[in-house]
């Protein structure tokens, strides 16, 4: 009986661990409006669970094409969304956008050249995706295993003609995208289904998360949100976290952003390494974000390093 | 189910043994609630085992390389006793490991000191620095490269000849910061900058107190990064950092490639200085000055 038990356990113990290494992304899309998918984003920090999809990504059906948002952190990744699409419509996905370089919301690119879908996406970051690409990739693996990133490249592609605002009709469907330079990235993109009025806003929205600002031009941010908090829209859905129905929800990015760069600039201003502001603790203001202190020791020293000796 | 007991005797008998005779061995010195709540992701462990992980690698008994280090820098017969009032404060868990930023504070008993060393123990460049004051200091801070999960070690030598040694364990998500570029040459042309531009700051801190903080661009080369052709990139790093002001000198400092490119110095000195003035030379022999180098003193 002992025995018996044992074995149990270890074919149990076995099992889940072949779960984890076989590198399966489990999601699922949720239909927030009629032929607007969205898939969430896992909560936490990238992992081997989760296999870096940890930004929220989604599609949009018209009636003569499918628009994707966002490629996902891995070809794998963008191989499964493009899989679970085709059991929803048999139309040609013919655009996807990336809103920006960061590699969770990027390194499905190849897959989608592959499929030959159209990229679009700002200048600004489909250079910084070429020059940081490769390294960035090499972190991920890294942290996370080879595995997830079968497939994986960072591939050079055409695009150099799009400006934006950019509209776009997918068939009985208008999409509009957005470029908002210099803020979160170097160059945001944000897409809106027109017919639903739903709004991706990639990460110039986190929702309950901390924001990333290595790469933010503060000031522009804080602009964005406010013109976001005042335009008009059903549902938007942010970068990370969950979906979006009342505009009070934009202020927890903008705190956020505003108290890591107050606290930046008083640092510079005083001469304090970021080691002694790590020695205080996470705020009390901030504790409640999700990835509050992985993003606060990640960020401030870079935004320290960035007002320093400027 | 006697396994089951095996286990828990063993479990008992290793915590017992890791306890034993190192007992002047502070290894509560350098683990914080940072760590208990910062899992790592690399190894995905729980987060208690981290912390028993680094109480033994803190534990120079168990470390492969402590000895040597010990009897190469800080002397063959070298007094050394282990501390916690010697206070590492940096993160206990690194994700750019290119730059990391730490500070050394030293209790009032230290403060007046004859030599101060900073090792990282698992790093193909162990030691960062070796600095000779000639004031008194409070606290010292730098960045540093880490290529590996690894115990830091600040060793202070007092002037009666024993060295005072405070322990601090960290671990890296994304090893590598002396091996791998801090730009990549497979995508980017990795362009060497200005060389030896110096800024020098002074902050007021309390009670008449200062702070001195320097950053010198330099790429700081460890010699151990190979570029696109597979070339390896020959090592090249500031050598010397002589800090000084109208008193006189500061601190003499050797510095090694385990610095971050732009290093950034930070001294804590009980008295303000006058006019703090910094001199550099690198590997390649040359000099760099923070001031006009004719008017010198």
């Amino acid at each position: 009986m002992q025995y018996c038990r044992n074995i149990a356990f270890f074919l149990v113990l076995f099992n889940s661990f072949q779960a984890f290494s076989e590198s399966i992304y489990n999601i699922n899309p949720i239909e927030v409006s009629k032929d607007v998918y969205v898939f969430i984003g896992d909560v936490n920090n990238v992992n081997n669970i989760n296999g870096g999809a940890i930004s929220n990504t989604g599609f949009i059906i018209g009636e003569t094409s499918i628009l994707v948002i966002d490629a996902g952190p891995s070809y794998l990744y963008a191989s499964k969304v493009i899989e679970i699409i085709k059991s929803y419509s048999s139309l040609p996905i013919k655009h996807l956008i990336v809103t920006h370089h960061h590699p969770d919301h990027s390194f499905g690119i190849s897959k989608f050249i592959e499929i030959k879908a159209e990229i679009i996406m700002s200048q600004p970051e489909t250079h910084m995706y070429l020059k940081y690409g490769n390294r960035l990739l090499r972190q991920v693996k890294n942290l996370i295993g080879d595995d997830w990133f079968i497939g994986t490249n960072i591939v050079k592609f055409e695009n150099s003609n799009q400006k934006f605002p950019l509209n776009l009709d997918l068939g009985g469907r208008k999409v509009s995208i957005e470029l908002f330079s210099q803020g979160h990235s170097e160059g945001d993109l944000l897409i809106k289904d027109m017919l639903s009025n739903t709004i991706f806003a990639g990460d110039l929205v986190f929702n309950e998360r901390a924001p990333t600002v290595p790469h933010a031009n503060i000031n522009n941010w804080n602009k964005y949100i406010s013109k976001l908090m005042k335009s008009n829209w059903n549902l938007l859905v942010p970068g990370h976290g969950e979906l979006i129905k009342i505009k009070e929800k934009l202020i927890l990015t903008k705190q956020w952003i505003n108290y890591i760069d107050k606290v930046a600039k008083q640092a510079v201003l005083n001469g304090t390494s970021p080691a002694e502001i790590f020695n205080e603790g996470i705020p009390a203001s901030l504790r409640k974000y999700k990835l509050a202190k992985e993003t606060w020791i990640r960020d401030l020293p870079l935004l320290i390093n960035k007002y320093e000796f400027e | 189910m006697f396994k089951i007991i095996f286990v828990i005797i063993f479990l008992v008998c290793s915590k017992l043994v890791y306890a034993g005779p190192f007992s002047d061995f502070k290894a509560g010195a350098g683990l914080s609630e940072e760590l208990a709540s910062s899992p790592t992701e690399r190894r995905n462990k729980p987060n208690s085992d981290s912390i028993v992980q680094s109480r033994e690698y803190l534990d120079p008994k168990n470390s492969e390389v402590w000895n040597d280090l010990q009897n190469e820098l800080l002397g063959e017969n070298a007094n050394v006793f282990f501390v916690d009032d010697i206070k590492l404060i940096m993160q206990d868990y690194i994700e750019e490991a290119h730059k990391v930023p730490l500070i050394v504070t030293l209790p009032k008993r230290l403060q007046n000191f004859n030599k101060f060393i900073l090792l990282i123990e698992n790093n193909p460049i162990q030691q960062v620095i070796s600095l000779k004051p000639y004031r008194a200091i409070e606290a010292l801070g730098m960045n540093v490269r880490l290529e590996d999960d690894s115990p830091i070690r600040a060793a202070v030598l007092d002037n009666e000849g024993n060295w005072h040694v405070g322990s601090k364990m960290v671990f890296v998500a994304s090893a590598g910061g002396c091996s791998t570029p801090a730009c990549d040459p497979a995508i980017e042309v990795c362009k060497v900058g200005i060389v030896g531009k110096i800024a020098v700051k002074e902050y007021k801190r309390e009670a008449g107190a200062q702070r001195i903080k320097l950053k010198i661009t330099h790429p700081m080369e460890t010699g151990f990064v190979v570029d696109l052709e597979g070339e390896v990139i020959p090592e090249y790093f500031i050598k010397k950092i002589h800090v000084d002001d109208k008193d006189g000198p500061i601190a003499d400092i050797a510095t090694y490639a385990a610095l971050s490119s732009d290093p950034v110095i930070l001294l804590d000195l009980p008295e303000k200085g006058q006019s703090v003035r910094v001199r550099v030379m690198d590997s390649h022999g040359l000099e760099f000055f923070s001031y006009k180098k004719d008017n010198s003193m």
